[in-house]
């Protein structure tokens, strides 16, 4: 082999023996995370539960503020609309798991479309403060459409039923949640290596640029808006699949900045990020909720110090920690 | 290939480009120089449909251009580059020129799914070759030298199989050896592979090496056409340069 062709073959191979290097600890990891139910608590499987959801809604902001680069504060509105159609359509409609699960991935991602067919036309602080106006017109309807999400008062979701099984507890939706986050996970890094996922960095990184290339842009943008809907609106199926009621006060903008809070602190634009941020930032949320007083502050300095010491997140910081470990 | 008829662009009450008309003959170089604020970009950027013109008409590869949107230049065959460099700059050298080959990926599922799309990645692995950037496959487009971002942005402009090229000061802050460089693959691209390129630019000595016709332009119109030797002989061509030239001193 001449030396130009070695020294360029060199990353390549590497990194597929990094590939192989994770390959083995992410099965060890989804096997453990099977397993959990059967060793574990009623508490340990609910904390879980709630963090694929946050894992599946970190997933879905990452795709469009992390990829596409473009700034979506309406997360938290998404995941209610999700929640509410799951939980109707088993009220009213009597649809099995799986339907609610789409339907409340399908009316978020519509939804998601025509706020972003309207919001799109702006960009930057602009974008962000249409889509944070959306977001709390979505809390006030979710406050005061009493026929429908039950207001104040909150919903009680009944038990969603899969093959005919009633799931009752979270252990039984253990199961179904840890699935279905498996599955969002392996879609987003299958639209990440994409020629979608590319267009969404090439949006982000030039819309000019992307242009000249016969990226339609806007098209592009409102994909990146309407899937990262879709994965919010799954997340909130996800929900209330082992929750028993909802109440609107959870789904306001506090719930998107966790969220925000969360991609930021595993490294934005990187799906391993979204992963990592939901999990760590999950636990520690999940901790200082025995600590109320401090959580709000807690969650502050934990931004600053990320903003101050790693500015890019874990995810790089991680890899790059595999990467030195590899070479001695 | 490209045929401008009297365009016309006012911004508010300034004239940018006026009423000038071009014509670039296919598988040739033309230049379009001037001084500093001649309407040399503002007529490219018309082209390249950034810009809507106040008035004229703009024919690309023998069809109007007027209604169509920046985005569609790319699929008929017509690629820019930029004058102040539009990479995407956090995202890798070889991620760069694969993005350039977008409208060439979008076949079948399989196709729209690869990360290494079959139908290009061979074309692109090409033209890193090409512009001797190989070996930087995997590096961050924005940690490359200036020189080499330069001809990171011609390769993702190549990848979209262009049949027009349009450059937009392609020399600006290139060393003399990179000069070179860019000369010789400019002429193996009209000589070899049949583009038609137009280019703006102030480095006359690429201009004058490799162009076959040359349109002069001044406060927006054109002032003079023709080979670059008859170009370089014309007082009014003299007159701009010197003058401008002479205000600097």
């Amino acid at each position: 082999m001449p030396p130009q062709q070695a020294v360029a073959a060199l990353p390549a191979r590497a990194s597929s023996n990094l590939r192989l290097g994770l390959l083995v600890p992410a099965v060890a990891a989804v096997v453990a995370l099977a397993l959990l139910p059967v060793f574990t608590s009623g508490y340990v499987v609910y904390v879980a539960n709630v963090l694929l959801v946050y894992v599946v809604l970190s997933l879905g902001l990452n795709l469009v503020i992390g990829e596409a680069g473009q700034f979506s504060l309406s997360h938290a509105a998404f995941y209610g609309i999700g929640i509410y159609a799951a939980a109707l359509g088993n009220k009213l409609l009597g649809l099995p798991l799986v339907g609610c699960l789409l339907l409340a991935g399908v009316v978020a991602a519509l939804l998601g479309g025509v706020i972003g067919t309207i919001a799109l036309r702006m960009r930057d602080i602009y974008l962000a403060l249409t889509t944070f106006a959306f977001g709390e017109a979505m809390q006030w309807l979710f406050l005061n459409w009493e026929p429908v999400t039950g207001g104040p008062n909150g919903l009680r979701i009944p038990p969603s039923s899969l093959f005919g099984v009633e799931i009752l507890n979270d252990k039984q939706a253990y199961p179904v949640v840890l699935g279905v986050a498996l599955l969002m996970l392996g879609a987003t890094v299958v639209i990440s290596r994409s020629r979608l996922g590319r267009a969404f960095r090439a949006v982000r990184e030039s819309d000019v640029a992307a242009m000249a290339m016969g990226i339609p842009v806007r098209r592009v943008k409102i994909m990146a808006f309407l899937l990262s809907a879709f994965y919010a609106g799954v997340a909130g199926g996800l929900f209330a699949t082992f929750s028993t009621y909802i109440h609107p006060e959870s789904l306001g903008f506090q719930t998107t900045m966790t969220v925000l809070t969360m991609v930021v602190v595993g490294g934005l634009g990187s799906t391993g990020g979204a992963l990592l941020g939901a999990v760590v930032f999950g636990l520690i949320s999940e901790l200082l909720r025995q600590a109320p007083a401090v959580q709000e502050m807690t969650y502050g300095l934990i931004l600053i110090l990320f903003m101050m010491f790693v500015p890019r997140g874990l995810a790089p910081a991680v890899s790059r920690w595999v990467r030195g470990r590899g070479h001695v | 290939m490209i045929e401008v008829e009297n365009l016309t662009l006012r911004f508010g009450g300034l004239v940018a480009v006026n009423d000038l008309s071009l014509v670039v003959r296919p598988r040739t170089i033309h230049a379009l120089i001037g001084p500093n604020g001649a309407g040399k970009s503002t007529t490219f950027n018309c082209i390249s449909r950034l810009y809507r013109p106040t008035s004229g008409r703009i024919r690309v590869l023998g069809r109007d251009v007027s209604g169509l949107r920046p985005q569609d230049l790319a699929p008929l065959g017509v690629a820019r580059t930029f004058q102040n460099l539009e990479l995407f700059g956090g995202l890798s050298v070889l991620e760069n020129v694969l993005i350039g080959a977008h409208v060439h990926c979008g076949g079948g599922l399989r196709e729209r799914l690869a990360a290494r799309p079959p139908a290009v990645i061979g074309h692109v692995e090409h033209l890193l070759e090409r512009v001797g950037l190989a070996e930087f496959r995997h590096a961050q487009a924005s940690a490359l030298d200036f020189g080499r971002q330069k001809m990171l942005e011609l390769a993702r402009a190549l990848a979209i199989r262009p049949r027009i090229l349009l450059l937009d000061e392609p020399a600006a802050g290139l060393r003399n050896r990179e000069i070179g460089a860019l000369d010789r693959l400019l002429n193996e691209l009209v000589e070899r592979d049949g583009l038609t390129v137009l280019l703006v630019e102030h480095v006359m000595q690429l201009v004058m090496a490799i162009s076959h016709r040359v349109t002069v332009m001044n406060f927006g119109a054109r002032i003079a056409e023709g080979t670059p030797a008859e170009v370089r002989r014309d007082p009014l061509v003299v007159e701009a340069y010197l003058g401008q030239e002479a205000a600097h001193a």
